[in-house]
């Protein structure tokens, strides 16, 4: 008995960690500048913030970073559009599950300010 | 059994975890290094074209036993990374355990003697196979005039378990890249 009450509450506090993670829309925003340019502009602002961009590709418009702090974080960023138009697409885990997209702002404005900075 | 008569520890160690079961709430803004990278990390690009800084950045990492991972021209970067093992790592931790790689001297206290003893031999076999493998990542960015560089380190125990991570885009890193990049782009 003594053993059982513990063994019980342990096994619903866990309960909840056995959810398959829920799908996350991404945080999406449309910059006046070109894909090339947005691309660069979120490498830029990961790195500052000490991200290291594990693969960037420019044709296809497409860019992740890792942060090692645990439980491990990654950032994919995509980008679409032409010209001087360009649509980015931000999505991030933590641990492997989704983040809300509202985390993402502070990166958005920050890759704001430095394009505004350098043209 | 009543609720007061079981066993104390127990109960509290429930007790907190239940309490504690609210803090682990997703952050609401992503993290960021702290301390933030180093000025270093990032210089001005100059007269130099980035492909030119792409060329000397790719044989300084490489001389430095870094392993090219990807390259993108368009954009500019280098990402690489290079493994390197770190002998003992688990020992550091695990006192109970530290005994010399050949074997060790004990004296014991037991029931009505002393006893004592000397062990010769290989014994170290445990913290031979206790090595933890440290990972570090680097990426470069240059363009739009500017070079920037991030880099964190891992150490992954000999259990395969993360038992460090941290952001390493430190001043002694940077300028020591910086100089090689330099040296290798004006041959």
């Amino acid at each position: 008995m003594s053993r059982l009450l513990p063994t019980l509450l342990l096994a619903l506090l866990l309960t909840g960690c056995a959810t398959s993670p829920p799908r996350e829309p991404p945080r999406e925003l449309d910059f006046p500048f070109a894909p090339e340019a947005t691309l660069r502009s979120s490498a830029q602002v990961l790195m500052a913030n000490g991200y290291v961009v594990s693969h960037a590709d420019a044709d296809l418009g497409r860019l992740e970073a890792v942060f090692s702090r645990w439980p491990g974080y990654r950032v994919l960023v995509e980008v679409s559009g032409e010209g001087e138009q360009s649509r980015v697409s931000l999505t991030a885990t933590r641990g492997g599950r989704p983040l809300p997209p509202q985390t993402l702002d502070r990166l958005l404005v920050e890759m704001q300010d430095r394009l505004g900075m350098w043209r | 059994m009543r609720l007061w008569q079981l066993p104390r520890v127990p109960v509290i160690v429930v007790v907190t975890m239940l309490a504690l079961a609210g803090c682990q709430t997703t952050p609401s803004t992503l993290p960021a290094a702290e301390p933030r990278p180093s000025e270093a990390c990032s210089w001005p690009l100059n007269d130099q074209t980035p492909r030119v800084v792409l060329v000397g950045a790719v044989a300084a990492l490489e001389a430095d036993g870094f392993l090219i991972r990807h390259t993108d021209l368009a954009l500019g970067l280098v990402s690489a990374e290079r493994t390197r093992i770190l002998p003992g790592y688990g020992d550091r931790y695990d006192s109970w355990d530290r005994r010399g790689m050949f074997g060790g001297i004990g004296i014991g206290g037991g029931r009505g003697g002393v006893s004592s003893g000397v062990m010769i031999g290989f014994g170290g076999v445990g913290s031979l196979t206790r090595d933890a493998t440290q990972l570090e990542r680097v990426s470069l960015l240059a363009g739009a005039g500017e070079v920037r560089v991030s880099r964190d380190i891992q150490v992954i125990d000999w259990r395969g378990e993360l038992a460090e991570a941290r952001s390493a885009s430190t001043a002694d890193f940077c300028q020591r890249l910086r100089g090689a990049i330099e040296a290798g782009g004006s041959r």
